[in-house]
């Protein structure tokens, strides 16, 4: 999977490349509007992340033009403007997911997922692992055939954890992905504990093992 | 005591025109009597000399004595003294009432014979004039006193009408506002154009310390975003690495969860800084019914294990104008604070109708004041689980909407309710 990521923020850059190029995605880099205009025009991503605040134009003009290109890139827009407003017209430019600075990694890297599963799998999708099937569309989970019943918080809790596999999550970045809100409001994270406690209670019960670690003070992952 | 200007104007007029005026009067009486008394000394001494020339010129042709008139009396005995000076007298003549007359006694003499001469002249006139004049000055001066009040009156309300309208501007200024007051700085009246001057500059400078608090939260708040995300980003790759032991990763976890908080905090600093300069915009259809519905839904599960007990009247099709992000933190905030500061299997019910929204819960009672509950970094406890801003912001978006809101506390229950304004 090849990936365009255009931030001016160095740091943020090399924490973002590094922590896609471990999952073996294709990380290409672009810190100034003209420098992303460039790569755009001459390549094809399989998604672009997309900071709006350039040195040398708005992100926003160059989603605009990507688009007017007719090209299918999917963007997903990462900004510190986190009005209203930027939001909504970034989506009305043809964005397809839009993320306020400070996000968490494992946070966008979930989107970017979410989103190529939907470009090429029309979300007929199903993910195994371990002997856990997930059938993304019906959003049901089973284990050796054996349907699991997760409530809504635990479904979208084990998704999270699958899609960020082999890695620690932490309890905010939980609790932020769970609230469908602004995440900033996302309520208590140490209240995570619980719903990972069900999740994995929920889990054994079917035998599906313990695949949900905790790692001490920092937070959660799945192991496969 | 205070009086507004007008009347204390009034009162001062009141208090020292009538006593100017009554030295006035007094003064005008003595002068006028004087100057009468001596016009009948005058007219005495005149009629006097009329009538002894006309009875020297033809003796026996006058007669001696005309009542009210004069008396002439002949070879008066010498121990009569007489005096150029007139004297008062009452005379009583028969037929006439008592009458207070002004006379005059001269010794004269003609051809060697010596005669007393009286002559009179009636002063009860002279003082009924008198009284009179006293009279329609008494009623002159009521008249000026009251014209006075009532001019002065009118004047001071003309001169002091463009204090009255800078008064009144300056009443209505807010510096939360973006707009400056207009103050004239041409009024007519010099002082009170350097008045509107002065507060003029006065308020420019209040806002402009204000504007610069403002915008430093807000650029403080908003360049904070960017390291911390930096910072995050590294403390979650950190996470991943293989070298991390149990020392470490507590070490690790314990900047992540300062990092956190710091991060939401200066997020909701941010916030409350931009409502206060209400760069929300505003005018759209919030489905307050629906949104509040999701809401609680999603925190009855996610404090399923710590909040067992959730219960929701919500009445539907409930609609606000306002902004849909705002409203969301409003009701998000509430609800939070009811689901955390709660105790063990306790409740939270929410009821939703057109009067306002009601969030109750069993809890603790708070420590501290009630009142400065909705203060920034006002804490119940020293917990990351808030940071103090929670209810700060759910009561500036209060105030820009113009809700209200109160909060109660009962054996175990706290309520908060807001009220929408009727007709929104």
């Amino acid at each position: 999977m090849k990936l365009l990521v255009i931030e001016d923020e160095p740091s943020l850059m090399a924490s973002i490349t590094r922590y896609f190029r471990k999952e073996q995605f294709l990380c290409e880099e672009a810190t100034t509007f003209n420098d992303a205009l460039q790569k755009i025009e001459d390549f094809r991503y399989d998604c672009i992340i997309l900071d709006i605040n350039l040195p040398g134009g708005s992100g926003l003009k160059l989603l605009k033009f990507l688009r007017e290109d007719k090209k299918r890139d999917g963007v997903i827009i990462i900004s510190a403007r986190d009005s209203l407003d930027d939001k909504i017209t970034g989506l009305d430019y043809g964005a397809d997911d839009y993320l306020t600075k400070p996000f968490h990694l494992p946070e966008l890297s979930a989107r970017v997922k979410s989103l190529l599963r939907r470009k090429y799998n029309e979300g007929g999708a199903t993910v195994d692992l371990d002997g856990l099937h997930i059938d993304l569309t019906a959003r049901t989970v089973s284990a050796e055939g054996q349907p699991i019943l997760l409530s809504k918080l635990e479904y979208d809790l084990l998704l999270f954890l699958v899609t960020n596999k082999n890695r620690v999550v932490s309890q905010q970045a939980i609790a932020e992905h769970l609230y469908d809100g602004p995440s900033d409001q996302a309520p208590g994270p140490e209240f995570v504990y619980s719903h990972i406690k069900n999740l994995k209670r929920k889990l054994k019960e079917k035998g599906a093992g313990e695949i949900i670690q905790t790692v001490y003070k920092l937070g959660y992952k799945l192991v496969v | 005591m205070s009086l507004s200007l007008q009347q204390r104007n009034t009162r001062i007029l009141l208090r020292w025109l009538p006593l100017v005026m009554l030295a006035g009067s007094v003064f005008l009486y003595f002068l006028m009597r004087s100057h009468i008394l001596h016009m009948q000394e005058q007219q005495l001494h005149l009629k006097q000399n009329n009538i002894w020339r006309a009875f020297t010129t033809s003796p026996g042709g006058l007669p001696l004595h005309i009542r009210g008139e004069y008396d002439i009396v002949p070879g008066p005995p010498a121990s009569i003294r007489t005096s150029d000076r007139p004297r008062d007298t009452a005379i009583r003549f028969p037929g006439y009432a008592s009458e207070t007359f002004n006379l005059l006694t001269s010794r004269l003499t003609d051809k060697g014979k010596s005669y007393l001469v009286t002559t009179y002249i009636s002063s009860t006139e002279v003082t009924h004039l008198i009284i009179k004049i006293a009279l329609a000055d008494a009623l002159i001066f009521l008249l000026l006193l009251g014209a006075i009040v009532v001019v002065n009156r009118n004047i001071s309300r003309r001169l002091w009408a463009p204090f009255y309208t800078t008064m009144d501007t300056i009443r209505s200024y807010d510096v939360r506002q973006n707009e400056t007051p207009n103050l004239s700085p041409d009024t007519g009246v010099d002082e009170f154009n350097r008045l509107n001057q002065t507060l003029s500059s006065l308020i420019d400078n209040v806002y402009q310390a204000y504007r610069n608090q403002k915008q430093f939260t807000e650029n403080a708040a908003h360049e904070l975003q960017t390291p911390l995300a930096i910072i995050r980003s590294k403390v979650e790759l950190m996470m991943e690495g293989a070298a991390l032991n149990e020392d470490t990763a507590h070490l690790l976890g314990e900047i992540n969860d300062a990092n956190e908080r710091l991060s939401q905090m200066s997020r909701n600093l941010l916030l409350l800084s931009r409502i206060e300069n209400r760069q929300f915009p505003e005018g759209e259809t919030v489905y307050l019914s629906r949104l509040v519905q999701k809401q609680t839904a999603f925190f009855g599960d996610y404090f399923q294990d710590e909040v067992p007990k959730t219960t929701t009247e919500v009445e539907p099709g409930i609609q606000l104008l306002a902004s849909p992000a705002l409203v969301e933190i409003l009701v998000n905030n509430l609800l939070r604070n009811a689901y955390i500061h709660n105790v063990a299997d306790g409740y939270v019910r929410v009821c939703l109708n057109r009067t306002g929204l009601l969030v109750e819960n069993s809890g603790p009672a708070i420590e501290g004041d009630p009142a400065r509950l909705f203060d920034r970094f006002k804490k119940g406890r020293e917990d990351s689980r808030t940071n103090g801003l929670g209810l700060a912001l759910v009561h500036q978006i209060c105030q820009l909407y113009q809700f209200g809101i109160r909060y109660s506390y009962y054996s175990g229950v706290h309520r908060l309710t807001v009220t929408f304004p009727s007709g929104s």
